[in-house]
């Protein structure tokens, strides 16, 4: 088993079906000074076929640094559905898994802990709210060791 | 139409009853009368009885004298007159019985006169003899013996008595066959007595038993329909609960749905206007640029720059409001709607200390405005803090909020019935205009000046919460005078409402 930290630099995989969003968000990390790579998906079907792969058993990200940020409301699915998938699977279990959506509702929440979300942030209505967050989140980023797939 | 033949048929049915029973009185009366004639009828035939034998006893005594006199004056031995003077008392008493025995029939009754008479004649002939013979006249006696008067005497008491023996029998075997008919009658009249009392026996059960069934059926029958009426309510109700959590659920959804667009107008607002300062600064910085080139810059060029620069914060100024406005109205929305799926926690509730606890929340900003909030008589009730505490802190804010800026004066009261307790928070404020009375407890409808922060979302809560703990909220207003909101709730938490809450 390969449990050493990853030496390549991690990539964040932003699940996130709203493009203004996506758009606010990546400006904001990037703002933070973090500069990894940021692969944006729109929706949840494109999302989980790069996460696990043409054969979904996501050994594709084996060895890989990720690190997901996840809207929970998708035109195609739920995100909480790819959070469980994601945490039930063997190689990228240990991905952190960041949920930013605008629900702000208790037992979502409880949930999304519950099923192994690493952090939960509700999007802010307010700019200076929502940038400062982000923002933070990229310092947060910048800091945080994150595992390699196994 | 079926009402009328049943209540025919019950008044045919105590018809019935009615003429059987009377049916049963007369018979038992016939057998009360024929007991007594059966009685009277024995005690006649005992009658008939005892004359024949008073008079068989008669006759004999009347031979046994007559034998004493004849053994008497044959033998001319004392002891046979002990017979004779034996029977005579005998014969006396005898005769007495029978006048006594016989008064009630006049015939049989001229018939013992005459046998009186002829029995003192036949011993009157007798003791003549005997005298005769104790004086030694012997032969004189022999001679009035056998002259014969003595035994046409006895040859006529014989012919009296047998004949009266006979009628007695007669009369005897008439009695007892009256007797006999009336025992035959009493028997039968019995027979159809018992009979009846089967009848009317049968036919009562009968009866009872019929109303019995029908009583039962149509207790069959109102429980269906009950059980019926449960389930359309029951149906009723969950379409209601349905409907409800599709509205909750459709007012979630949108409004959360609705903040997503709004994060991007609200980023990319801020973005643009992060860009303008980029933009001015760059101007003023090519402003400055050509000054140091010495090229005159038109003070004109630079208003004008300044005016764009004003126009430009304006419109995002206004759009930053908006977007912040919309954002609290669906916020409340949210809130409404996440109150609405809220579970109730019923409890037994002081409601004066929990009026006091909201006064005394309020009481820096009543001091402020010099209003004087009085708590009065307030009953406890069973229901849920949290909501209580919301509803009447938003009435006694609204109060203090659209209260008299001068001598302001707010009440609280309440009272209760045996169901329900009901609670008034008054005020002498600027009031509300009677054609908004149910406008101010829609969702974002105010009423009045606009001169007071508020969404419009306080009245419509209150109203939700009420309406989900079972009550209801009334309201009295006259423009200028003040208002005065009621609160009806039910004194006992009702258990339906648990499942309504659930929902």
């Amino acid at each position: 088993m390969n449990s050493q930290i990853s030496e390549l630099p991690v990539e964040i995989v932003m699940v996130e079906d709203d493009e203004g969003h996506a758009r606010l968000i990546e400006k904001n990390i990037r703002r933070a000074g973090v500069n990894n790579r940021i692969m944006p998906f729109t929706n949840g079907t494109e999302a989980v076929k790069y996460l696990f792969g043409a054969d979904g058993s996501g050994s594709v990200n084996k060895g890989k640094p990720l690190l997901v940020l996840l809207d929970l409301n998708l035109p195609d699915m739920t995100g909480v559905d790819i959070l469980k998938r994601i945490k039930t699977n063997e190689h990228i279990k240990r991905v952190p898994v960041v949920v930013l959506t605008t629900t702000d509702d208790a037992v979502e929440i409880q949930r999304c802990y519950d099923l192994g979300c690493n952090v939960y942030i509700t999007k802010p209505v307010n700019y200076d709210s929502f940038a400062n967050a982000i923002r933070q989140l990229g310092l947060f980023f910048s800091v945080i060791q994150v595992p390699a797939s196994d | 139409m079926a009402s009328i033949s049943e209540s025919f048929s019950r008044i045919r049915q105590g018809l019935l009853l009615g003429i059987a029973f009377v049916l049963l009185i007369v018979i038992a009366g016939m057998i009360a009368w024929l007991v007594e004639q059966s009685t009277s009828d024995a005690a006649l035939v005992a009658h008939t009885l005892q004359v024949q034998n008073t008079l068989s006893e008669l006759l004999l005594n009347v031979r046994r004298a007559e034998s004493g006199q004849r053994g008497y004056l044959f033998t001319n031995q004392q002891h046979y007159l002990d017979d004779f003077n034996e029977a005579a008392p005998e014969v006396e008493q005898q005769l007495q019985e029978l006048h006594d025995l016989v008064l009630d029939n006049p015939a049989r009754l001229a018939e013992a006169a005459r046998l009186k008479e002829l029995t003192d004649a036949k011993f009157v002939e007798m003791r003549r003899t005997i005298e005769l013979n104790q004086s030694g006249q012997r032969e004189d006696a022999r001679a009035l013996v056998l002259g014969g008067a003595g035994r046409d005497l006895a040859a006529e008491i014989r012919k009296l008595t047998d004949g009266a023996i006979a009628d007695e029998a007669r009369l005897f075997n008439e009695r007892s066959n009256r007797s006999r008919l009336n025992s035959q009658t009493l028997l039968a009249i019995s027979l159809v007595g018992t009979l009846l009392i089967v009848v009317i026996g049968g036919f009562s059960i009968y009866l009872v038993q019929r109303n019995y069934r029908q009583r039962e059926l149509a207790q069959r029958e109102l429980e269906s329909t009950n059980a019926n009426l449960e389930s359309i309510v029951e149906y009723r109700t969950a379409d209601l609960q349905e409907a409800n959590e599709e509205i909750q659920r459709f007012a979630y959804i949108v409004s959360h749905d609705l903040r997503s667009p709004l994060v991007n107008i609200m980023g990319f607002t801020t973005e643009l206007e992060m860009l303008r300062k980029d933009i001015f600064e760059r101007v003023a910085k090519l402003q400055e640029d050509i000054t140091r080139l010495q090229a005159p810059v038109e003070p004109a060029a630079a208003d004008a720059v300044n005016d764009l620069g004003k126009d430009f914060d304006e419109a995002i100024g206004i759009i930053k409001t908006s977007i912040e406005r919309m954002d609290r109205l669906i916020n409340a929305v949210l809130k409404l709607s996440r109150e609405g799926r809220r579970q109730f926690n019923p409890e037994q509730i002081d409601m004066a200390a929990m009026m006091k606890s909201i006064v005394d929340s309020v009481a820096h900003r009543a001091a402020e405005s010099g209003t004087q909030i009085e708590i009065g008589d307030v009953s406890p009730v069973e229901s849920d803090r949290l909501a209580l505490e919301q509803i009447f802190s938003n009435l006694i804010d609204n109060a203090l909020k659209y209260g008299r800026p001068d001598g302001g004066h707010i009440e609280i009261n309440g009272r209760a019935t045996a169901t329900q307790a009901i609670y008034e928070v008054r005020d002498n404020g600027r009031g509300i205009d009677p054609k908004d009375h149910q406008r101010v407890f829609e969702l974002f409808r105010r009423s009045g000046v606009q001169d007071r922060p508020g969404e419009g979302l306080g009245l419509a809560h209150v109203r939700a919460l009420v309406r989900r703990l079972g009550g209801h909220i009334g309201l009295s207003s006259e423009l200028g005078k003040g208002s005065q909101f009621t609160v009806t709730l039910p004194r006992r938490w009702m258990q339906d409402k648990t499942r309504r809450s659930a929902a």
